[in-house]
């Protein structure tokens, strides 16, 4: 899951994007509101966090350009002001959820895991394919009620598989999912990591979920 | 008592006086021109008896018809006519006085004797009062008889009475009439006070964007409406103001405090490394600091703003005052590469507070440095302009845009720029600046372009003579 997070302050916004890497979420920071815009629009993001006091260009305008841009990606807007009108301009103009500074860790995890969950069509706590369960809360991973554990990279890499299940995810997609504007794309690492993963899904094991096709990219399906 | 009360009861008293007064007047005028016209009109018969007997040469009269015919005047209803021997005796009278016997009284005799005429009123139970003329007829010195005309004063009392009835009945009916219209005049008059009571109730209630309609008419009431917005209009600015400063106060102190819980609730999450735990204490102990300047700094503000601020009023030597920041700014601007030059001194002294003018120029050094490009200068020049002390520092930074320039003296007021370049500042300095220059008597004034740098100019009236420079020791 990749997220933006828009905020000037640059120590705020050091320690959201380290807690967000912390529970294997790819993060791109920007301090810049035009900039940051502008990158939302040419990235595919899954969440887009944005302060609504910025230099340049405040937050309110951020959501106004993504949302007339038919960027349905889910929008929370962090806010310093306890005023009810900011947030409920905010939410009007195409945010999906709101917290205010200050404001506990664990409470902006939760509140991502929602809106990250709101976008697929069926949306449980866990998600699950034959028998392999991954429940994102406390990002516990489990095949025939057997714990995997996994780094952050391969856990980023299997939620993001199991959220698009039975659909094949070419390389591009990945990388722009599981890993952030640092990645270098001419490398090998998707499948290095496509790899890690098998071992400790698929190894040893009669059923196979990880499935490659051939000159596209992967596929997680059961059968 | 409420107004409209009032007003309608001092009206009330003052109509109810004048009325009184008027009826009374009314009343005596009246009696008095009606008793007049009576006394007339009896002399006037009495002289043309006179005549008729001076005509007949004073002959006596022997009975009542002879009488009748020798006055026909008489014969009217309304007057009686009697003659007295000189002893006062009755000896003829006309056939309208039959019920009483109405000898002539002593003080008409008395004054019949000296010759002369009397006006007297007879008054009889169970009768209108009378109305009596005595004449003396005196022939060649001699009294003759004494005739006496009366008449009833029957209809000037029943007049008198109709318009005291009159008087009686109608004052109080005119002065219940005035007193109602009275009171709607007055509920009408003050029907806007109501009004403005009312919507001051509601702008007490805390909604201060109500307004009172101004009413087309530029009297007292249009007048107290339009000053009573005026109010409304100052005091919806200053409270504006007030939430103003207290978001923007809140917003400062709430940027530290999620910086402070965000990172120690992160570094809390799992077991770091000791080196982790250090960088989160080195930054948060960072915020406190800044935190702490911030509350100092609105502490300082809000104490300027009570009155609470004790200013010295000494002489300062403005030339060793400039000449020891220099030195002190030049330290700062060594930390970043930037040179502070000193570009022109001037022997000045002002009469202030001396740790306060400190402050003023180490603020603006420091802003000069801070928001300078590494390996740029900042200038100070001390000059003397007439009267004034004149010191500018300019720098050669990133500047400030024409439309924040008349509001970065503003509480809080940061520009994104300077909010980019510089995340240190509390937004506070500038307002502490303008306050210590404005209670100094002075002028701060700023010329500023994006990009090119900026240049702060203090005036300060100088000393007067005699206070030039305390005398140091040689």
């Amino acid at each position: 899951m990749r997220i933006l997070v828009i905020e000037d302050e640059t120590k705020v916004g050091c320690f959201i994007k380290r807690a967000l890497e912390e529970e294997s979420y790819a993060v791109d920071l920007c301090e810049d509101g035009a900039r940051g815009l502008q990158i939302a629009l040419i990235t595919n993001y899954d969440l887009l966090i944005v302060d609504l006091m910025l230099p340049s260009l405040p937050g309110l305008e951020i959501l106004k350009g993504v949302r007339q841009a038919k960027v349905q990606t889910p929008i929370l807007i962090l806010t310093a002001q306890s005023q009810v009108d900011q947030r409920v301009k905010g939410l009007d103009a195409g945010a999906d959820d709101y917290l205010t500074k200050p404001f506990a860790i664990d409470e902006l995890l939760a509140r991502i895991r929602a809106l990250l969950r709101r976008g697929s069509t069926e949306s449980p706590g866990v998600l699950q394919i034959d028998d392999l369960a991954l429940n994102p809360a406390t990002r516990e991973v489990t095949r025939s009620g057997q714990r995997i554990d996994l780094t952050l990279k391969e856990y980023a890499l299997l939620e993001y598989l199991m959220r698009h299940t039975g659909r094949v995810l070419t390389r591009p997609m990945i990388s722009e999912h599981v890993w952030n504007q640092d990645f270098d794309t001419f490398t090998n690492v998707i499948d290095v990591y496509v790899n890690y993963l098998r071992n400790k899904i698929d190894r040893g094991r009669s059923k196979k979920l990880i499935h490659t096709i051939r000159g596209s990219g992967y596929m997680l399906k059961a059968d | 008592m409420p107004l409209r009360v009032r007003l309608t009861l001092w009206y009330g008293t003052a109509l109810a006086l004048i009325l009184i007064i008027f009826s009374t007047v009314l009343y005596f005028v009246t009696a008095r021109s009606l008793r007049d016209a009576v006394d007339e009109s009896l002399e006037e018969t009495a002289a043309a008896a006179v005549r008729s007997l001076e005509e007949r040469g004073f002959l006596p009269l022997v009975n009542e018809d002879e009488l009748m015919s020798q006055f026909p005047e008489l014969a009217r209803i309304d007057k009686f006519f009697q003659i007295f021997s000189p002893s006062g005796t009755i000896t003829i009278r006309s056939p309208n006085v039959k019920q009483h016997e109405m000898p002539l009284s002593p003080k008409a005799l008395e004054v019949a004797l000296a010759g002369r005429t009397l006006l007297e009123f007879a008054k009889y139970p169970k009768e209108p009062p009378l109305r009596l003329i005595s004449v003396p007829i005196i022939f060649r010195g001699s009294l003759l008889y004494i005739i006496q005309v009366g008449t009833s004063m029957d209809s000037v009392e029943a007049t008198l009475n109709r318009l005291l009835l009159v008087l009686l009945v109608s004052v109080p009916i005119a002065l219940a009439v005035s007193l109602a219209g009275g009171w709607f005049m007055a509920g009408r008059a003050l029907r806007p006070v109501d009004a403005i009571t009312l919507a001051a109730q509601r702008i007490a209630g805390g909604d201060l964007t109500q307004r009172l309609t101004v009413p087309a008419s530029a009297d007292e009431i249009g007048r107290l409406t339009k000053t009573f917005n005026g109010m409304i209009d100052r005091l919806e600015t200053s409270f504006r103001q007030i939430r103003q400063f207290s978001s923007d106060a809140s917003h400062e102190l709430r940027t530290p405090l999620t910086v402070m819980k965000g990172e120690t609730e992160l570094a809390l999450r799992r077991p770091r490394a000791t080196d982790d735990y250090k960088i989160v204490l080195e930054s948060n102990l960072e915020e406190i600091d800044r935190m702490t300047r911030i509350v100092d700094e609105l502490l300082f503000l809000s104490r300027t703003d009570m009155g609470e601020v004790k200013m010295e009023r000494q002489p300062v030597p403005l030339d060793s005052l400039i000449e020891d920041l220099h030195r002190q700014a030049s330290l700062l601007g060594h930390e970043r590469d930037i040179q502070v030059v000193l570009r022109a001194t001037a022997p000045a002294a002002v009469l202030g507070d001396e740790l306060r003018l400190r402050e003023l120029f180490l603020n603006l050094l420091d802003n000069a440095v801070k928001y300078s490009h590494p390996g740029g200068t900042v200038e100070i020049a001390l000059t003397i302009e007439h009267t004034q002390a004149q010191v500018t520092v300019t720098d050669r930074g990133i500047g400030i845009a024409q439309e924040d320039q008349s509001r970065i003296f503003d509480r809080f007021y940061r520009t994104d720029n300077a909010r980019t370049h510089t995340k240190k500042g509390t937004g506070l300095g500038l307002a502490i600046c303008a306050w210590i220059v404005e209670s100094h008597g002075g002028q701060l004034k700023v010329q500023s372009k994006v990009g090119e740098g900026s240049s702060f100019t203090v005036k300060l009236p100088l000393a007067p003579a005699a206070a030039k420079r305390p005398l140091t020791p040689s």
